[in-house]
């Protein structure tokens, strides 16, 4: 895959025109918090028909599954689908990479645990809503005193009492927590053993829940347009049926697992924010004029559009591979989605800063919109593994061949 | 019910449009081709009334090669098929020719009902609902901005200067629409995908049985005499505030008769 098909562009094209007329309009409330995402992510999938397509691809695998067929449990609908699942996330985040943070939680990962670990009751009961936007959904893993050590570091338990579990701790940084309708909540079995040693439960929770507690939204440097809240839980009783299995090497394998996903998302999300960093920075040096002249025609800023220019053809083409990836349906390798998120997030954040620059003070200035860009972009650097944890997958996936 | 959608692809109106200098007439190079905005309440209306009585839309071009991009779009919004007219021998045709050959394309796929924006952005002449009706002998039902249909009749709602008028015509008829009537959807992804496998016939002015004598630049009835380009935008006055600024722009808004 070169560029994108004729297809993919018309693609493109419509929602692009969609966010246009839909998105940017509103960009302010979504920016303030006062316009949740959620209603406009809907609108997202109702108008492009992708929650009949959700409800459809769901449907089916679940007949195959239920027939006894060792379906590609997890895979999206095949050929054109990863186009279009990526072209969504780039165009959104050329505006408001956070309506793609609220999307992808929800979808890929507390959907996507559901699908890849649940029963079909479990599945049908909390995955499809999901999957067709219905429903808002969290997964739940990181906590205060955890971050990057999430298994090790937990803290959250689950004690069993009779048919049923009851759960304790808090999570935070959780996106969509605040508003979640579902959420995927990862703790440890209180066993008696040492902490560290303890198996990993995964359950699903629903909002209102008695003694559970979903805070308001926390303040954030960007990605305003996700909310993102702490969870508290106070024993919650949670029956069987709402545990997940744990699958092969328990609920951390299936975590990282989400991790791959997770990391190619991101890559996509870059694309989008360094596209329109370019986009926005060549139309500026063209038209800004100092000392009588475009600032285009000085070689420091040339500088900075040609390095902008090689971080787009790096990612776009990692995005492409990842693409071309799926429809052979090639897995990528920890090391593989580790390096391609690594480089897509250091690339978009180092662009969206010089796309501020290049603007001077107008670039700090929000009208100018970079500066929104500039502070989202940072979080690709820190959330779905920070670089530093990027670097040890890589390093850890290469040394253990 | 057969549906004839009319389709006309026109310069983006966000590009600078132009007229080729050696023969007056639009270059279509200059500028992305997009679908006519009122062409999109045309089709979304189209696909209304068949999703209300069933039938099938067929969209009808006439223009180059390129024009396919639009009719695509077409399809993905939810078109079942296309007819293409695409003919050297029909570039230049003024208003008067394009009706004399949709006239003849819509001889090969019959029609209930032709639906059609009620001008174009780039020639903006507005008359071809008009003259197509008249060829074919059918009722015109022109600026429509409701329609309904029961049996053979059609109702509508056709816009004026003083408000609407109530008309009803017997089927077929010619319809033109203007933006008020709907608001377009957009196509969904299956749709898009969809477009693809959807059936174009590519017609030639043969195969429509166009007479070429009647078409094309050197036999059109009208003539672009002269052309130029919109006169750059004069420099607005600037009125110093000397604590009677309010007033000035009352005057201002008055000897302009905005107020």
């Amino acid at each position: 895959m070169i560029e994108w098909s004729d297809e993919d562009l018309m693609i493109r094209d419509a929602v692009r025109g969609w966010i246009d007329a839909e998105v940017r309009p509103n960009l302010d409330a979504l920016e303030s918090g006062e316009l949740p995402p959620y209603d406009l992510l809907r609108s997202l999938y109702k108008t492009f028909g992708m929650d009949e397509m959700a409800r459809s691809s769901f449907h089916a695998a679940l007949a195959k599954e239920k027939s006894g067929e060792k379906g590609e449990k997890g895979e999206r609908s095949g050929g054109g689908g990863a186009a279009m699942t990526m072209l969504p996330v780039i165009e959104l985040c050329k505006v408001a990479p956070g309506l793609v943070s609220a999307m992808g939680v929800g979808l890929g990962l507390a959907a996507g645990t559901i699908m890849k670990r649940g029963t079909p009751e479990q599945k049908e009961r909390w995955a499809l809503p999901l999957l067709t936007m219905e429903k808002v959904g969290a997964w739940a893993i990181t906590e205060p005193n955890s971050g990057s050590d999430a298994f090790g570091g937990m803290q959250a338990t689950a004690r069993k009492d009779g048919d049923e579990y009851v759960i304790n701790g808090g999570k935070t940084f959780i996106t969509n927590g605040p508003y979640a309708d579902t959420i995927v909540f990862y703790c440890k079995l209180d066993d008696g053993r040492d902490p560290r040693d303890r198996e990993i439960l995964t359950f699903v929770l629903d909002r209102g829940m008695d003694g559970l507690e979903q805070t308001r939204p926390l303040r954030k440097m960007g990605l305003h347009s996700s909310p993102t809240g702490e969870l508290f839980l106070s024993d919650v009783r949670a029956g069987a049926d709402r545990l997940l299995a744990s699958g092969e090497g328990g609920g951390k394998e299936s975590a990282r697992q989400n991790f791959v996903t997770e990391r190619a998302g991101v890559a996509a999300m870059a694309l989008g924010v360094i596209e329109e960093c370019l986009k926005l920075s060549v139309e500026y040096a063209k038209t800004r004029e100092l000392w009588g002249q475009r600032i285009g025609d000085f070689q420091l800023i040339q500088l900075k559009l040609a390095k902008m220019e090689v971080a787009r053809l790096n990612v776009q083409n990692l995005v492409f591979r990842h693409i071309e990836m799926q429809r052979a349906g090639r897995p990528m390798t920890l090391a593989e989605a580790s390096a391609m998120k690594l480089y897509a997030a250091q690339a978009a954040s180092e662009v969206a800063q010089e796309a501020v620059q290049l603007f001077g003070g107008n670039g700090y200035m929000s009208e100018y919109r970079v500066e929104q860009l500039a502070r989202d972009a940072k979080s690709f650097q820190i959330y779905a593994g920070t670089d530093e944890i990027q670097i040890t997958h890589i390093a850890r996936d290469l040394l253990s061949r | 019910m057969n549906i004839v959608v009319l389709v006309k692809q026109v310069p983006d109106t966000e590009s600078p449009r132009k007229l080729k200098s050696d023969d007056s007439t639009l270059d279509r190079a200059a500028a992305d081709g997009v679908i006519n905005e009122l062409d999109e309440y045309a089709i979304e209306e189209a696909l209304k009334i068949k999703e209300a009585h069933g039938g099938e839309v067929t969209v009808l071009t006439m223009g180059p090669a390129k024009a396919t991009d639009s009719i695509r779009k077409a399809l993905a919004m939810g078109a079942d098929k296309a007819v293409h007219l695409v003919d050297d021998g029909l570039a230049g045709s003024d208003a008067l020719q394009t009706s004399y050959a949709i006239q003849q394309a819509l001889g090969r796929t019959g029609f209930d009902i032709v639906i059609l924006g009620s001008e174009s952005t780039d020639a903006r002449t507005g008359v071809l609902a008009a003259m197509l009706s008249e060829r074919l002998g059918v009722p015109q039902i022109t600026l429509a901005n409701k329609v309904e249909i029961d049996g053979s009749a059609i109702k509508a709602q056709r816009v004026t200067d003083y408000g609407y008028d109530r008309v009803e015509a017997t089927l077929p008829a010619v319809v033109s629409v203007v933006e008020k009537i709907n608001e377009p959807r957009y196509p969904s992804f299956k749709g898009i995908m969809a477009a693809k496998k959807k059936p174009v016939e590519t017609l030639g002015l043969g195969d429509a049985g166009i007479d070429a004598a009647q078409v094309g630049l050197a036999n059109a009835a009208t003539e672009v005499v002269d052309f130029a380009d919109a006169p750059a935008r004069a420099q607005g006055q600037i009125v110093t505030d000397e604590g009677d600024g309010g007033a000035k722009i009352a005057e201002f808004l008055a000897s302009k008769k905005f107020v």
